[in-house]
């Protein structure tokens, strides 16, 4: 995988390079947007990570740049501005997600790696937390890679809410909202049945409760 | 005295009112002088007049002057102010007709004219006349009566000025007051006024005289606005400029976690990333700090408070779980607030991980929300020491860290939760959760409902 970084900061540049270079990319290092752009139209890159705050052409213009050339590149966003309005524009602009400094490098792999999937189109039908893994097409989950199980419909429903975004606490009526249709009458307690039934096909511990707010898969760990 | 004195030099309203009565007290008194001098001598003059008429009277009807024994008088007149008329005769024709009554001694030099003189130990004023007849006549009256008649007309003209005075100088103090009202007005307006209150003061109702001044305090309103905005931006920008250093660290010091390295290097490399990690959240705490002082107008919607306190949650669990505290929502009832989600995410984040740093291992943090007069009361409580009464004025202070604690907080959480709490209008009160035990942390933010119309 050849990655494009484009970042005007030496340290951080550096720090990245290296990392991504651990993690068995090729990554090219650029430090200004006339550059990038250069670069991206002679040679082919996988990714891109593009730093906004650059010297002389802006990381917005340059996206601006890359996209207007249909060059579907993936790119991610790093940067230290963290205003609402720069997220956006970069989102609107064509970028496939926005990371903001600091970051962890692990996390920045993990995006890159998201960013990868779905541009790939192959965007898998599982959903996991790294722990457990739920099949989207077969409605079969896996905890820890052991045998497959099968679930039914609702407690389908239930973990697929969690684990669209492991982390997340859901409420009681948020769980509610994702496991019953329109007119579909509520059953009292029927949250902490289903929980209480994935608990004993999965264990006990993948899915947390958190008193008084709701249900959570934890984020891999 | 002194203290008037002083007083009268400070206050233009006291030293205005002060002059203007006395001024009025002044020419009230020498006019009222003059009119009584001026009245004083035109009753004199007046019974002049008299004592003149009566004697042209006496010469052109020839009547004669009261004759010895019949005095001519009315039995009510009064005795001191009746006018004697007699005719003045040698000393010798006078002296026999003494037994008789014969009225007064008066010398026979006299010549023709107005005199005042002593007769029989009372002072007269005579006015002699030659009759055409050749006869000389002499029309006397006791000056005392003249001078109490001319005494009491000459007050009465003063009578006005007696009873304008008063009226007038109240009026003028009335007035002054008036005039000086919005002045006043003014000094308590910028008196009310809260610290990050910079707009200008509205000027055009006051007087031209005093509005140059409030211009000049205008402009330096403005150059203080600008140079807090300066000292804030610089705070920010600075915060700001300290995250890619930060980043570029805390990456190094990750890849280097991934070397191969002995034990005693790894441990030390803890230590380190510990170090930069906190670097990192000083720095983040400092962005919104600056953040929270900046007078923004931020965007408002409707938030629910138990939305909030998932989300915090979510994003503080894995450090209530490193320290295996009991964390969660006590009570099912939630409460919308119309305000800043942000605002009240950094408010409910910043005390919740105060709450999780403070309590011990093992320890509870509890989080509920109710409704009560028109404000939501969010509530952090903690088992761990909690904060005495008498540091709780000043635990919001930047950088303030209770005594004896231990921990490596930034030391702006409170900042930021009292400066957000300030600029939406919310109250926050601290507690003990356990009042007996006087311990753990009990914070109560009330924050206006405020629904929008």
């Amino acid at each position: 995988m050849r990655v494009l970084l484009v970042e005007d900061d030496a340290m951080i540049g550096e720090a990245i390079q290296g990392a991504l270079k651990d993690a068995s990319y090729a990554a090219d290092w650029v430090k200004n947007g006339q550059t990038a752009l250069t670069t991206l139209s002679c040679q082919h890159y996988d990714l891109v990570l593009l730093d906004l705050g650059l010297p002389g052409k802006d990381g917005l213009e340059v996206l601006t740049s890359i996209r207007a050339k249909d060059n579907p590149v993936p790119l991610l966003i790093i940067t230290a501005r963290d205003g609402l309005d720069d997220r956006l524009r970069g989102l609107d602009g064509g970028a496939d997600d926005y990371l903001l400094k600091p970051f962890d490098m692990a996390e920045l792999l993990a995006r890159m790696r998201a960013v990868l999937r779905r541009k790939g189109g192959n965007a898998t039908p599982i959903l996991t937390n790294g722990v457990v893994s739920l099949d989207q097409a077969t409605r079969e989950v896996e905890v820890n890679n052991s045998e497959p199980l099968q679930l039914s419909n609702r407690e389908f429903a239930l973990l697929q809410a969690l684990l669209v975004r492991p982390g997340a606490i859901l409420s009681r009526s948020a769980l509610e909202d994702r496991i019953y249709g329109w007119g579909e009458e509520v059953e009292s307690n029927a949250v902490e049945f289903l929980i209480h039934a994935l608990r004993r096909k999965l264990g006990s511990q993948v899915i947390k409760n958190v008193r008084g707010a709701g249900w959570m898969v934890s984020k891999d760990d | 005295m002194d203290g008037f004195k002083r007083r009268l030099n400070e206050s233009v309203q006291l030293k205005l009112s002060f002059s203007l009565s006395l001024t009025i007290l002044v020419i009230a008194v020498v006019a009222g002088i003059f009119s009584f001098v001026f009245a004083f001598d035109e009753a004199h003059e007046l019974q002049d007049d008299t004592l003149r008429q009566v004697a042209v009277l006496f010469d052109r009807q020839s009547v004669p002057p009261a004759h010895p024994g019949d005095d001519g008088r009315d039995k009510d007149s009064d005795e001191e102010s009746r006018v004697i008329v007699q005719y003045l005769v040698d000393g010798r024709k006078m002296a026999k007709n003494a037994d008789t009554g014969a009225p007064l001694p008066l010398p026979i030099t006299l010549a023709d004219g107005l005199h005042t003189l002593e007769v029989t130990g009372e002072p007269f004023r005579v006015l002699v006349k030659t009759t055409l007849s050749g006869e000389r006549i002499a029309v006397a009256q006791e000056t005392g009566v003249r001078d109490e008649i001319a005494r009491d007309s000459a007050l009465r003209t003063l009578l006005p000025f007696f009873i304008l005075m008063p009226i007038l100088l109240l009026i003028v103090a009335d007035m002054v007051r008036k005039m000086f009202k919005p002045i006043a007005s003014l000094s308590a307006e910028i008196d009310q006024r809260a610290e990050q209150e910079l707009h200008p003061i509205e000027e055009s109702y006051l007087p031209t005289e005093v509005r140059p001044f409030v211009v000049a305090i205008n402009r330096l309103l403005s150059r203080v606005n600008q140079s807090m905005e300066a000292q804030r931006r610089f705070v920010a920008d600075a915060a700001h400029e300290l995250r890619s250093p930060l980043t570029a660290l805390s990456l190094q010091a990750e890849r280097l976690a991934q070397a191969d390295m002995s034990d005693l290097a790894r441990e030390r490399l803890r230590t380190l990333r510990r170090g930069i990690e906190r670097g990192r959240n000083l720095q983040e705490q400092l962005l919104t700090l600056a953040t929270a002082q900046a007078p923004l107008d931020r965007p408002k919607s409707s938030v629910s408070i138990l939305q909030i306190y998932r989300q915090v949650l979510e994003d503080l669990l894995p450090l209530a779980n490193a320290k295996h505290i009991d964390i969660g929502i006590e009570g099912e009832q939630d409460s919308s607030i119309w305000c800043n989600e942000l605002d009240i995410i950094a408010v409910v984040k910043n005390l919740v991980d105060n709450a999780i740093r403070y309590t011990p291992d093992g320890g509870k943090v509890d989080l509920s929300v109710t409704t009560e007069d028109g404000r939501a009361i969010l509530k952090f409580q903690d088992s761990g020491p909690g904060i005495q009464v008498i540091e709780r004025d000043r635990v919001f202070d930047p950088f303030y860290r209770t005594i004896g604690s231990d921990q490596v907080g930034s030391g702006l959480g409170l900042s930021i939760v009292k400066t957000i709490a300030d600029r939406i209008g919310a109250e926050i009160q601290l507690g003990f959760s356990n009042e007996v035990m006087h311990s753990g942390l009990c914070v109560c933010v009330l924050v206006p409902l405020e629904k929008p119309f």
